[in-house]
């Protein structure tokens, strides 16, 4: 019985070693432990037809060996089910380059929305409220409430849309006139920014369009100065760009405030040596501001006494033209999708 | 306007270590911005007056000729197209090494020794406006070379030199200067740069004129208002012929083209004080006595209609709100626009009179822009002129009249009409009032240094300063303290002033709601449903609206608008967006557009037209408009209900879609109300099949407009979380076979009501087919049922969902399949 033992164990051996994938390895495993018929399985049925002595011995020497198959047989799994990962690599192979189908579409935000979210995101960061106005505004808060009264040459230089049968309406002209309205809901202290859309009745070109969009800031507190204006334009002009900035103030003249400046900020892009960007004077001209004009704190509802205050504006249209290259203004309202898809 | 650095030295010693580009700056600095500088003679190097010597036929060429050019000291052989060459004829000869602008255009180039059909060419015989100055000299013909015959200078003198090019031009921005009438002309800018750099000024000083009485000017002026001021005077034996060579050089370098000595004049006085003039010739002015000792001038308005020809000839029917100069039958002046044709100066011209007046800006301004008939005098007038200055453009017009016709005499009395206050002020202002609005603090000595220089007379008691405002700047520029620290402040330098930040209590802004709202739902559209953000035109064309039977008349329009095509104001922002699909979907499968943007109804009411009036502007809501067509999609009613899907579920609201809208626009089958609770906030459907094929769109197209004021109204922002049940759910499938008018909300509710153990209850599967009969569909759901209390027994989840099955058999007929 103990030779028969080794050489049922020896076969095992042999036949398991030229095994090459797991059915097969399966049959083998069946042919000598198949609860029916497998050859182990015989083995240790006949046990029970040995004599008491013997029986132990033998059953203690079968057991080894079973086990010892067992493991030989395990091992040889193991060593078979590795090796169908490693054949992966052939066997499931795809093209991850192709992407899912159907194709997802991609949705896309316009320019003028990005810049302006920016701008927003930035100027209520620093504590700016959030406002809006309407666009078809009365004469009165476009110009009138803004030192613009009648006949004001001003009128004349901003080309403006009227109403058909109402005098005193218009299309607003900029965005300076949500300025009173916000002094006369929010009173004062008072920061606040607009960004929107304006009208201007002009020749359409490349770079002119009678729509385009505008920023504009209000910071009615006490004591508000010019240093303040230089301080506070040249930290918001880091915000939007994300670096420092060089900023210069020279006179500028718009009604509602007084004085009034054009900033120029330092030319990025060839940090003031001159460039073409920046028609080779070192500076960009990049908004209009001033201190706010007393009888426009007047209009607003405020003691021009008591309350001070600076305004700037903002071309956003050209801003956004410049950080992204666009070439043409009329594109902005084109609904070309080739051009939307961009951003 | 232009601005000769020559002429404002004139008034102030200027050191010549300042170089125009500095100078440029700091005036741009200072005061108005400058847009270029242009230095005369700056590219005339190598070019020198020459004297053509010798011509000759070129052997080639029957348009060519071969020139000598002499400098004086060598011959040169040029060959030159010239039509007007001439032996003698002295000529602006470039030499090689020289920069020209060949035929006037493009870049300047270097000139090289050159054969030109076969003939060896040493240099070039230049047209004015090949070396830049074309302004100065205007050719009148093609090929024309410059003829400097008249030039006094040797031959071989450099051109800058022979033609006294040594002026710096300034190019001043018009709109930086709105604001200040008193910079429009030479003398006021001297003031400015005086100022600036700490210089004297010059008095300006004409000589007294001595008045005769052989003529009697008479000058009625009707309106005072209209015209503050009238001077004039009459002057005799005048010949009228070309101006002395300085003044010639004064009006080129300003960009004026030099007539005659009288116009000249007018002109030069206009840039030099900023004060236009007007001359007439005596003798075409009609008088009512007949007599040429009687001469009336009547400023009075036009008669509507009233024909007036202009001195640039063209025609004009005057109204009654113009002001014009007139004589006793005839307009011979529209005031402070342009002089008549009838009454002009021309060479037989003997006897003139003078016009210095004062006219109101608006008055000018409407009829110059009125008749398109702008003019360098209406700009002027325009800014508000100040009528003290009449007086010494008026003396300075006879003394150089007298310099120039040593014959010529005034012969009247120097008339006067005014009637006039500029209000000088004072203003007071206190010291401390001008250190917090600058920011700092400057020497009272160096604030008084600056408002003096320009002219202001400062007189300083306990620290409050009087100032007296000079009258060039008191008719509308300066009037209040504020003013006055721009003055002091521009002057210091801006540059000058250290930064600082203001100092604020620290409270979070306001949040913008609508502005979240509108956030919100743009990216849920972008990042989730894949649409692309456009922006179109608030102004939309009648052939759009008409296309989708909309009502013209409901439309605010445009009193002018741009665009002939584009007068009404949107009412929805659907039309154009449904052009932008239209013009799109002709290039590609799909189109998904979308806009955020304000709508205009003039029958609902807005906000406030101003605080005071109880006049309301029209409504303008912001609207969410969204389009969407695909070319294989022949029910794209789902694409767009499943965006209002979307966009509800971002908001967490609730909302419901009640059919038969009644919208003429939607597909009468294919369409919805959308409803928060009770209030609509939109609409939801495909574009009727009829208005599609009316916009040239060949597939289905749906569309969406969420009025986002209204939405923002009954929108609560809440969290919708519900406590996890501890008990295991169960999951029902039933397959239903139920009529086709059956709407898939009738069946959830249905099954819905039967329980509150059913926990969720999913639409999975659709199908129809001929099989199941006609009018039938068959539709899939799932059904969850979970307890909070207990695990749920098989038993009970099958008696729940038996009672589930027999009411949508008994409600609606619906049979398990």
């Amino acid at each position: 019985m103990q030779e028969k033992l080794q050489k049922i164990k020896d076969s095992f051996e042999k036949k398991l070693k030229s095994i090459k994938d797991l059915d097969s390895l399966d049959i083998l495993y069946n042919e000598y432990f198949s609860r029916k018929a497998g050859e182990m399985t015989n083995i240790m049925k006949s046990l029970k037809d040995l004599s008491g002595e013997e029986r132990k011995e033998m059953g203690a020497l079968s057991n080894t060996v079973k086990t010892e198959m067992e493991s030989l047989f395990e091992n040889k799994k193991q060593e078979l089910e590795n090796k169908k990962w490693e054949t992966l690599l052939e066997t499931e192979k795809i093209d991850i380059t192709q992407p899912k189908l159907p194709q997802e579409r991609q949705g896309s935000k316009h320019p003028v929305t990005l810049v302006h979210e920016t701008l927003e995101n930035l100027f209520t960061s620093m504590g700016f409220m959030l406002l809006d106005g309407p666009e078809l505004e009365s004469d009165y808060y476009n110009f009138e409430a803004l030192n613009i009264p009648q006949n004001h040459p001003a009128r004349d230089t901003q080309d403006t849309f009227f109403i058909k049968g109402n005098k005193d309406m218009v299309m607003r002209t900029h965005t300076s006139s949500v300025q009173v309205r916000a002094m006369q809901k929010y009173g004062a202290p008072l920061r606040a920014v607009v960004t929107g859309r304006v009208f201007r009745n002009e020749a359409i070109d490349a770079s002119h369009d009678h729509t385009f969009y505008q920023m504009e800031g209000i910071l009615i507190d006490k004591n508000i100065s010019i240093a303040n204006v230089l301080g506070t334009m040249k930290e918001l002009l880091a915000g939007v760009f994300g670096r420092e900035v060089e900023v210069r103030l020279r006179p500028g003249h718009f009604d509602f405030v007084e004085p009034g400046f054009e900033l120029d900020m330092k030319c990025l892009v060839c940090e003031g040596k001159g460039c073409g960007a920046c028609k080779h004077s070192g500076w960009v001209e990049t908004l209009p501001c001033g201190l706010v004009h007393p009888s426009v704190i007047e209009s607003g509802g405020l003691d021009s006494k008591e309350w001070t205050g600076f305004a700037f504006g903002l071309g956003s249209s050209r801003l956004v033209m410049q950080r992204y290259g666009i070439e043409d203004i009329r594109l902005l309202h084109s609904g070309r999708l080739d051009f939307l898809k961009q951003f | 306007m232009k601005v000769s650095l020559n002429w404002l030295k004139q008034y102030l010693n200027l050191p010549e270590s300042i170089s125009a580009d500095e100078f440029a700056l700091k005036l741009t600095m200072s005061t108005v911005e400058v847009e270029e500088v242009e230095k005369q003679g700056e590219h005339l190097e190598n070019i020198i007056l020459g004297e053509i010597t010798k011509i000759e036929a070129h052997p080639d060429a029957d348009k060519l000729k071969v020139c000598t050019v002499s400098d004086a000291q060598e011959n040169f052989q040029v060959v030159c197209g010239g039509i007007n060459v001439a032996e003698k004829m002295k000529i602006a000869f470039a030499k090689v090494g020289s920069k020209v602008r060949w035929h006037g255009e493009g870049e300047l180039v270097e000139l090289a020794k050159a054969k030109i059909r076969g003939v060896e060419s040493y240099g070039m015989i230049c047209a004015s406006d090949e070396i830049g100055l074309g302004e100065m000299f205007p050719s009148k013909e093609h090929a024309e070379i410059l003829d400097l015959s008249m030039v006094k200078a040797k031959v071989g003198t450099p051109l800058a030199k022979a033609l006294e090019l040594s002026d710096v031009v300034l190019d001043i921005d018009n709109k930086s200067m709105t604001h200040r009438p008193d910079l429009w002309g030479h003398y006021g800018m001297a003031r400015e740069v005086a100022a600036i750099f700490h210089k004297d000024l010059a008095e300006y000083n004409p000589a007294k004129v001595k008045e005769s009485k052989e003529i009697n000017l008479n000058v009625k002026v009707e309106d005072t208002k209209l015209c503050p001021r009238y001077m004039g005077v009459v002057v005799d034996g005048i010949e009228v012929a070309e101006s002395p060579a300085w003044l010639k050089q004064r009006l080129s370098a300003v960009g004026l083209r030099p007539i005659n000595n009288i116009v000249d004049i007018t002109n030069y006085i206009m840039y030099d004080l900023g004060q236009p003039m007007h001359a007439f010739d005596s003798s075409k002015v009609e008088s009512q006595k007949s007599k040429v000792s009687e001469i009336e001038i009547l400023v009075r308005k036009a008669k509507d209609d009233e024909d007036f020809v202009a001195l640039d000839g063209s025609k004009h029917k005057l109204t009654s709100e113009m002001l014009v100069i007139a004589d006793n039958e005839k307009v011979i002046a529209l005031a402070g626009v342009m002089g008549g044709e009838n009454t002009e100066v021309t060479s037989d011209t003997k006897t003139i009179i003078f016009e210095s007046a004062n006219f109101e800006a608006t008055t000018v301004r409407r009829a110059a822009q009125k008749l398109a008939l702008r003019s360098d005098s209406s700009a002027r007038f325009e800014k508000s002129l100040d009528p003290n200055n009449a007086d010494l453009a008026l003396l300075r017009a006879v003394e150089l009249t007298l310099e120039f016709c040593p014959n010529a005499k005034v012969v009247s009395k120097v008339v006067d009409e005014k009637s006039f206050h500029v209000n000088q002020g004072p203003i007071e202002m206190t010291l401390e009032f001008l250190e917090r609005k600058i920011g700092q603090k400057i020497e009272t000595k160096e604030i008084i240094k600056i408002l003096v220089s320009l002219g202001f007379e400062v007189t300083e008691k306990k620290n409050i300063l009087s100032v007296k405002i000079p009258t060039w700047r008191a008719t509308k520029d300066i009037s209040i303290a504020e003013d006055l620290v721009e003055e002091i402040s521009r002057i210091y330098g801006f540059g000058n002033i250290e930064v600082s930040l203001p100092e604020f209590t620290i409270a979070p802004p306001e949040k913008n709601k609508l502005k979240i709202l509108q956030r919100r739902l743009s990216n849920v559209l972008i990042n989730k449903a894949g649409y692309n953000e456009t922006l179109t035109y608030s102004f939309v064309s009648p052939n759009i609206l008409q296309k989708l039977n909309f009502d013209l008349s409901d439309y605010i329009e445009l009193d002018n608008p741009i665009a002939k095509d584009r007068p009404f104001l949107r009412r929805s922002i659907l039309p154009n967006l449904l052009e932008s699909l239209e013009k799109n979907i002709h290039e590609v499968d799909e189109v998904c557009l979308f806009e955020v943007g304000k709508v205009f109804k003039k029958e609902e009411p807005g906000v406030r037209i101003s605080e005071k009036s109880d006049e309301l502007l029209p409504r303008q809501d912001t609207m969410l408009g969204v389009v969407f067509a695909n070319k294989k999609e022949k029910i794209p009613f789902y694409e767009m209900s499943q965006v209002v899907t979307d966009l509800f579920a971002e908001l967490n609201l609730g909302y419901s879609l009640q059919e038969n809208s009644e919208i003429d626009l939607l597909h009468p089958a294919r369409n919805a109300k959308v409803l928060v609770g009770d209030v609509e906030v939109g609409f939801v459907g495909e574009l009727h099949p009829a208005l599609q094929n009316n916009f040239g769109i060949e597939s289905r197209t749906s569309i969406l407009e969420l009025n986002l004021d209204k939405l923002l109204n009954v929108w609560v922002e809440k969290d919708n979380y519900k406590r996890l049940s501890q008990y295991p759910s169960v999951l029902r499938d039933v397959a239903l076979l139920v009529d086709k008018k059956n709407s898939n909300l009738e069946l959830l509710n249905t099954i819905q009501s039967v329980s509150d153990l059913i926990t969720s209850v999913e639409l999975f599967d659709v199908f129809e087919s001929d099989k199941i009969g006609k009018d039938k569909k068959s539709m899939a759901y799932h059904i969850t049922y979970q307890s909070n209390e207990k695990t749920l027994e098989t038993e009970e989840v099958e008696r729940v969902h038996e009672k589930v099955l027999e009411k949508l058999k008994k409600s609606v007929g619906a049979e398990v399949r």
